[in-house]
């Protein structure tokens, strides 16, 4: 039967479990045909089918359907991926999760909350909200970012120094495989577990490509009473990760550090430029911006900062941004999400060129070295500099997941490739330098199979696994496994 | 003016295609319930990237899908991208492509032929000193005519109601760009008060259109009850119970009035609690964009989920000052009622500001 034939009838089946929840129609699929990552504009990935699933039962006979005719399953959420994760790239049935968004329970008790994995996290902590609690894992998407999303893509966390990631949240999901069976693994409402293997853990960056999570239960806390930002201009890259360490070795209570080189303060500012009119002024010596949340009890907070203020000013030389309509700037950009209407940031940013970024990982005595790498490599592949952001994302102290981000000309195909060989020397200079090759954005349809190069024969073990769940490979087929972008030698 | 084609947006396309942010979607009003991303503007905004590029082409089916946008510029309020224009853009494509909306054309047909819109039941005169454009929908609700013109008069607004013809908002928001340049020429022909140098209006739709496609110098006349308000004092009884504002969408986001109709509420001595989605972020009650005319099923949800963001304060009512979000939002009152057994009674600034008026 030709694949046509097969979509057809695989559509007839659909259209009896989900009715107007599924799709054939190119306008519908046009809507679907892109995520967040760099591509040339002929560069559309129409999936076959769309469905919209609105529970688990569902998405399970969704899935049976894929998988007896072998039709590829892709799960699509906030679309706001940067790695290809999410696009139809063999076409097939694109789920739009997005349908799965209730919240199924809020256990005060247990400082729990249970939740379709379709629902947004800024959706999620509005209800919250209401209850004194809040989700921790806040990526800087999460306006369109669902819970499944974060677990697929293990994407960053602005608390993530104080909460840690998605995973130091998730206490048990619930996945659809690619076997069509749904299965809840992890530890109920326990924090951890140490029977059994770590299922769970598999989930967290799988990118859709071992089943549909359709559900997750995860770990609320209560909201803080304040929180203050505070910036400090380093007079070395190094600086702000020494500076932090030393800080959380003192014994401070940080929730969140980032720190900025020049070029990324910009970038992060400009809802501070919309406001004032003008561009931040920093001292020349300046090489670094580390800034600092801090929050709790409003006393505790302000020992806090200062303690960390006479630290960073006594012990690295830096100095403290005086003027706080700046840092409060770059807080609207990272968390707040707070712009003038009608000038929200990331259009305005991306006018000409688009956002690109190779999100490696590196040790964080190699930050300085990384960052001259970056600069060579970007020009190399006449990449233009955006600027380098280090999220620190382990609770309680420094680590390096880094931003090393450009404008990428996506006008032709060669620009757009030129920027994936930059992401190609990047993620080399990574592992060169005892690193990772990404910290939040995945394999996507932009690693796989390159990622060998970090994984050697341990990638073997991960095709294995991708088989006991996806014995059909119909699970975002290649993703991981195969890039469109980078040669694996 | 001639309209931009679709081509002209090539710019803010490609660069939502940048983006895709997100901003706009988890907010629309119209997502929410139709659940596809093809419902957003960033999925609106791709299927327009098809259009320019040649690989979609106008239909019936894209027609109906752009026919499912209120234009209530949520998305453009939190993006940097003129999105309306490019939506608007599309359906003209729609138009020009053979494929308009049957009622959406019956209903330019009626403001060609008729000058206006709807069936016209009353039919003020005043000859005052401050004009005054009723607009369509007012001359349809005669008793709500009679309470705003009341009202201004006893704040010593003395209205001059002239010959009017329909703004054609509609006309231009649905597509048929070439029919509004009639309807424009039409409104000039008969409207004797374009010198003026001020204009009130009572609907914030006809407000923005005079004001944009116009050029004409309008103010919505709660601006100048509240001014007047604050210079005069005692002349309300307090009414004492706690309401929240729905901004409506064009007097609200495109018009960036606010401040004077809380002011106002204020003033009457009621409550005001504040939606979580409000003034340049409120969400619209689902009557805008002629969704109405083309899916009232879709248009009493999207006003359903706005009565509940209201419920969900615990306030007596809802107020606002809109001829269109009043009668929809009161619609999908009656059904959250009918679900939820709360009843959470709509009433218009005009209907508030008349109880309190002392006389």
């Amino acid at each position: 039967m030709n694949q046509k034939k097969i979509t057809e009838k695989a559509y007839g089946q659909l259209r009896k479990i989900l009715r107007d929840r599924v799709t054939l129609s190119a306008i519908h699929r046009m809507a679907y045909s892109r995520d967040w990552s760099p591509r040339y504009r002929e560069m559309n990935d129409l999936p076959d089918i769309v469905v919209i699933p609105r529970d688990t039962q569902e998405m399970v006979r969704i899935t049976k359907v894929a998988y007896r005719h072998e039709i590829p399953l892709v799960p699509f959420a906030g679309g706001t991926g940067m790695g290809g994760g999410a696009v139809a790239w063999k076409g097939g049935i694109l789920v739009e999760t997005k349908g799965l968004n209730g919240i199924l329970e809020i256990d005060e008790e247990n400082m729990t909350a249970t939740v379709q994995a379709g629902i947004t996290i800024e959706v999620l902590n509005s209800e919250l909200a209401r209850h004194r609690l809040w989700l921790p894992h806040q990526p800087e998407s999460k306006r369109a970012c669902t819970i499944g999303a974060s677990i697929g893509c293990d994407n960053d966390s602005t608390f993530g120094l104080r909460y840690g990631k998605i995973l130091d949240c998730l206490l048990n999901a619930v996945i659809v495989t690619g076997r069509a069976e749904a299965i809840r693994v992890g530890q109920r409402k326990a924090s951890f577990s140490s029977t059994g293997y770590k299922l769970l853990d598999l989930l967290v960056a799988s990118e859709g490509t071992l089943g549909t999570i359709t559900e997750a239960t995860l770990r609320i806390v209560p909201l803080p009473e304040v929180r203050e930002v505070r910036g400090y201009v380093c007079r070395r890259l190094n600086d702000t990760a020494r500076g932090l360490e030393r800080l959380l070795g003192c014994g401070l209570a940080i929730e969140s550090a980032h720190a900025n080189c020049r070029n990324r303060l910009h970038f992060y500012t400009h809802s501070y430029r919309e406001k004032y009119g003008r561009e931040p002024q920093l001292p020349e010596w300046a090489d670094a911006i580390l800034f600092l949340s801090f929050s709790g009890d409003r006393d505790i907070v302000a020992f806090n900062v200062d303690k960390a203020t006479r630290i960073m000013i006594d012990e690295f030389k830096a100095e403290p941004i005086g003027e706080q309509e700046l840092v409060e700037g770059w807080w609207d950009s990272k968390h707040r999400l707070e712009f003038i209407p009608f000038k929200q940031k990331w259009p305005v940013s991306q006018r000409q060129k688009k956002f690109g970024a190779a999100d490696l990982g590196l040790p964080i005595g190699r930050l300085e070295e990384g960052y001259h790498r970056y600069l060579e490599i970007a020009k190399k592949w006449d990449q233009e500099i955006l600027g380098m952001t280090i999220y620190n994302e382990s609770p309680n102290k420094a680590t390096a997941s880094i931003s090393f981000a450009v404008f990428v000309d996506d006008s032709s195909q060669e620009a757009v490739r030129k920027f994936y060989r930059y992401v190609r020397e990047m993620s080399e200079m990574a592992i060169e330098l005892d690193g990772t090759m990404s910290t939040y954005i995945g394999d996507g349809d932009r690693l796989g199979g390159f990622n060998r190069l970090e994984h050697g024969p341990g990638l073997t073990y991960m095709r294995r696994i991708k088989r006991i769940f996806d014995p059909k490979n119909i699970m975002n087929p290649r993703k991981k496994f195969q890039s469109r972008w980078i040669d694996s030698d | 003016m001639k309209e931009k084609s679709l081509k002209d947006y090539a710019e803010d396309i490609y660069t939502c295609n940048r983006s895709r942010c997100g901003f706009c979607r988890e907010q629309c009003p119209v997502y929410h319930v139709m659940a596809y991303e093809t419902y957003s503007c960033r999925g609106k905004i791709l299927v327009g990237r098809g259009l320019i590029e040649g690989t979609l082409s106008p239909s019936r089916e894209m027609a109906q899908i752009l026919d499912h946008c209120l234009l209530c510029g949520l998305c453009q309020a939190r993006c940097a991208l003129h999105n309306l224009d490019i939506v608007t853009s599309m359906r003209r494509e729609m138009v020009l492509g053979g494929v308009p909306t049957p009622v959406h054309r019956e209903n330019v047909q009626r403001i060609l032929t008729e000058g206006r819109l709807l069936d016209a039941r009353a039919a003020p005169e005043r000859e005052g000193q401050t004009p005054l454009y009723v607009g369509c929908v007012y001359r349809t609700k005669p008793r709500e005519l009679a309470t705003a013109l009341s009202v201004l008069e006893r704040l010593d607004i003395h209205p001059l109601i002239a010959d009017e013809t329909c703004c054609g908002y509609i006309v231009e928001a649905t597509g048929f760009a070439k029919e509004f340049e009639a309807v424009q020429e039409q409104f000039k022909k008969t409207y004797q008060q374009l010198n003026a140098p001020e204009i009130l209006t009572l609907c914030p739709t006809c407000t923005i259109t005079l004001k944009e496609k116009y050029g004409l110098p309008v103010k919505h006349a709660i601006v100048v009850v509240a001014e007047q308000l604050h210079k005069k004092q005692g002349i309300v009884k307090p009414l004492g119970f706690r309401a929240t504002y729905h901004d409506p969408c064009h007097l609200g986001r495109m018009l960036g009035v606010f401040e004077e109709p809380r002011e106002i509420l204020r003033y009457l001595g009621i409550q005001l609690v504040e939606m979580e989605n409000n003034r340049y972020f409120s969400t619209c009650c689902g009557g805008g964009g002629g969704v109405n005319a083309v899916d009232p099923g879709l248009s009493i949800e999207i006003a359903k989920n706005r009565v509940r963001d209201a419920i969900r304060l615990g306030v007596e009512i809802i107020t606002t000052v809109c001829p269109t979000c009043e009668p929809t939002l009161l619609r999908g009152a009656g059904r959250v009622s009918n679900e939820i057994d709360t009843f959470i009674d709509v009433r218009s600034l005009w209907e508030l500001l008349d109880d309190a008026l002392v006389d």
